[in-house]
């Protein structure tokens, strides 16, 4: 008797909600008789049941909320049915999902229809989910959809804080399962999910069919380019894009080195960053890893060394091999070498640069670099530079006991250019040091001399040109 | 002496085709030394970077120097032996031997230009600033060929020499190239061209021929001694007080 006469009541309810507008209502009413009655036991802040597994549940109602809430015109027990001032089961739930669960089954039995599909669907899925109406909407609390505060993280996280995963077409399975603490710790996490995921939104979950997990990465990294346009335009300059537009997927992307989610702040720790290379380039950050600059970084934390990024760039990464790349190079090494300030930290000559540049090979490189400016088209022999001496990946300290390998470089390297060499044949390139009786006094001698002699020999010859002439005049 | 036979239209035969060659040759393979090697030197600045583009390149520019300078060793060589063989056997007068006379006669200069004395040194064949960049030529050009071959080759001049001759070779090089490149665009293009004496040419490197005129106030002692006429008593500007003694013709 009872439930029919409920069900008529929200029978009329529903036709009463349909006829005028939520705002409407909302004004006029306040919480009905039996409300009064309920709130004299659950108004008090410290009512609670015990649950079986142990939780504590507020049985607390704020009545300002209540009153201000959409629901503010049904009775109590036009939800809580079966309950009345007469009759008050006692029900003992498992816990507080089970609880939220049962609340959810309340809502159903009015709300039947949703304004889209994907709420729809979450909706269905909130047994799985773990996700219900009142998670979102609140309990007591409920506003009208146009009023809430329902931030869209939170919605798109309503379903994806939880076991959730996509499948491809050829059957990889992708986890689509969100870490909130990531999501929060991430730069990114003032953004809304759709300002990335774009096309989605809480009305609209377009269902996407990708090949394969790697297509899927790929795609989302479009994404970025929204935002970081500059960044974006970089990397079509790169060794890795040339790779992926010639078919080879796994070049990497965006998110491959910055994540997805966990995207991290900028000038964070450098071993960050050279950490990220590490992911294909295993090898090369081994070898790295044992250089002089590698064994700073990670040994001493040393930030000032160079990280793959510092020579390489982080987006517009050029293919090494080329004779641009290797033009660039005593560039590169002397954006630190040539820093006075810095190398005084470690008492090393900045002299180093000009002393290359300045030499056979550094003017060669120079000049080969603006013929091809100018557009001369000829070949262009691999000029040595820094890093053939001193190693690429594996630079060795140029003191100590490693100091050997670069002089063992040295002739190797030469051999590459001058095949019959001799192991004295390195002697030929005095180092860095500009020539000084210690150093190099052949040439320092032969510099003195001719800096004498030009000009002494110039001012005697002009001298007499003048007074031939002066001569001249006054025979006249 | 036929005096008429040495003397043909106003002039004296100078110099034989061989010499007159030889300079053309040394002239040319100079300017493009100079051309394609400092600007290599000051490879800093725009116009040796204009060079070496329009040369085709840095590559291109030095094939061309060290061709180039290949002529030119042959050249400088060549002159060596022939000069050699000619004093030797043939009984050439070694014109070019720099002697006592050549240091009194620099002072002399000196002195007349100074107004000291009124009258410039008599000289001979070769006066002694001929001989200055004559010699300036010969040892300067040696030494470039020398050096010039070791930073061609130094793979094999390394084989027998410490390492440090290279960059050593490179300072001589450079700096005896800067130097003689100055000279040349100061005191020998003065003689031959600026000074008012033969401006606006001496053309007698290139017809072979000199006027009698010049003949006899620059070589005044191979004039008396190729025509046999005395030149002392001839009005030539004031009579001079302190008079030139004819120095040893070689």
């Amino acid at each position: 008797m009872l439930s029919r006469f409920a069900f008529l009541f929200k029978l009329v309810l529903v036709i009463f909600c349909l006829c005028f507008p939520a705002e409407s209502i909302a004004v006029q009413s306040t919480p009905s008789g039996t409300a009064d009655l309920c709130l004299g036991c659950h108004s008090n802040k410290d009512f609670t049941a015990k649950l079986k597994n142990g939780e504590d549940l507020s049985l607390f109602v704020n009545k300002d909320l209540l009153e201000n809430s959409v629901h503010n015109m049904l009775d109590c027990s036009g939800c809580h049915s079966g309950f009345s001032p007469e009759k008050h089961p006692s029900r003992i739930l498992e816990n507080r999902r089970a609880y939220a669960a049962s609340g959810a089954a309340i809502c159903k039995s009015c709300h039947t229809t949703f304004r889209t599909d994907l709420h729809g669907r979450m909706v269905k899925a909130a047994e799985k989910s773990g996700q219900y109406c009142v998670d979102c909407h609140g309990a007591h609390t409920v506003q009208p959809v146009s009023m809430q505060e329902l931030s869209e993280p939170k919605y798109c996280l309503g379903c994806h804080l939880n076991k959730l995963s996509m499948t491809f077409k050829n059957g990889e399975k992708q986890s689509v399962q969100l870490d909130h603490m990531i999501l929060k710790a991430s730069v990114h996490n003032k953004l809304y999910c759709t300002d990335c995921h774009f096309g989605f939104s809480p009305e609209k979950h377009p269902i996407r069919q990708f090949k394969s997990s790697r297509d899927y990465v790929i795609a989302s990294s479009e994404s970025c380019r929204r935002c970081h346009f500059d960044k974006y335009t970089k990397t079509l300059e790169s060794i890795h894009y040339s790779m992926l537009s010639h078919g080879n997927m796994k070049a990497p992307v965006c998110v491959d080195c910055h994540g997805a989610h966990s995207i991290g702040r900028a000038g964070q720790e450098r071993t960050v960053s050279a950490k990220r290379c590490k992911k294909c380039h295993r090898e090369i950050y081994k070898t790295y890893s044992s250089s002089v600059h590698g064994s700073a970084l990670f040994v001493d934390h040393n930030q000032d060394v160079p990280v793959c990024a510092d020579c390489h760039r982080a987006h517009n990464i050029e293919d090494p091999r080329t004779f641009d790349y290797r033009e660039k190079i005593p560039g590169m090494c002397g954006g630190c070498h040539a820093n006075k300030e810095l190398m005084d930290k470690y008492g090393l000559s900045t002299a180093v640069l000009q002393s290359y540049l300045q030499d056979f090979h550094g003017i060669t490189l120079k000049l080969y670099k603006k013929q091809k400016d100018a557009g001369n088209k000829i070949t262009l022999k691999p000029i040595a530079v820094c890093v053939d001496c001193h190693g690429v990946h594996d630079i060795t300290p140029t003191t100590g006991p490693k100091s050997s390998i670069v002089k063992a470089n040295l002739v190797k390297r030469c051999r590459k250019c001058h095949p019959d060499a001799t192991e004295n044949f390195p002697d030929s390139w005095i180092s860095h040091y500009k020539p000084s009786l210690q150093k190099a006094p052949i040439v320092y001698t032969i510099n003195l001399i001719y800096k004498i002699f030009i000009p002494f020999m110039m001012v005697g010859l002009i001298l007499q040109i003048l007074l031939h002439i002066w001569r001249y005049v006054v025979n006249r | 002496m036929e005096v008429n036979k040495i003397i043909v239209g106003g002039k004296i035969k100078r110099f034989s085709l061989y010499r007159v060659f030889e300079h053309q040759f040394v002239m040319i393979t100079f300017a493009i030394l100079v051309i394609t090697g400092l600007s290599q030197k000051f490879h800093e600045y725009g116009l040796s970077q204009w060079i070496i583009i329009k040369l085709g390149g840095v590559d291109t520019v030095r094939l061309i120097h060290r061709s180039t300078g290949l002529i030119f060793a042959l050249i400088t060589i060549f002159h060596i032996i022939v000069a050699s063989v000619g004093v030797v056997f043939h009984k050439w007068q070694a014109s070019m031997v720099i002697n006592r006379k050549d240091f009194t006669d620099a002072i002399d200069n000196l002195k007349y230009y100074f107004g000291i004395t009124d009258q410039p040194a008599r000289c001979d064949r070769y006066d002694y600033k001929q001989k200055f960049e004559y010699w300036g030529v010969v040892i300067g050009g040696l030494l470039m060929m020398a050096t010039g071959f070791v930073l061609w080759f130094p793979t094999f001049f390394v084989k027998f020499l410490p390492g440090e001759f290279i960059p050593a070779a490179k300072a001589a090089h450079t700096n005896e190239a800067l130097l003689a490149f100055l000279v040349i665009i100061t005191w020998h293009l003065y003689n031959a061209i600026f000074s008012p004496e033969v401006f606006p040419l001496d053309t007698s490197i290139f017809t072979g021929r000199i006027s009698v005129e010049r003949m006899k106030h620059e070589h005044p002692l191979e004039y008396e001694r190729i025509t046999g006429e005395s030149l002392e008593h001839k009005p030539q500007g004031e009579e001079s007080s302190t008079k030139q003694k004819p120095g040893p013709s070689d």
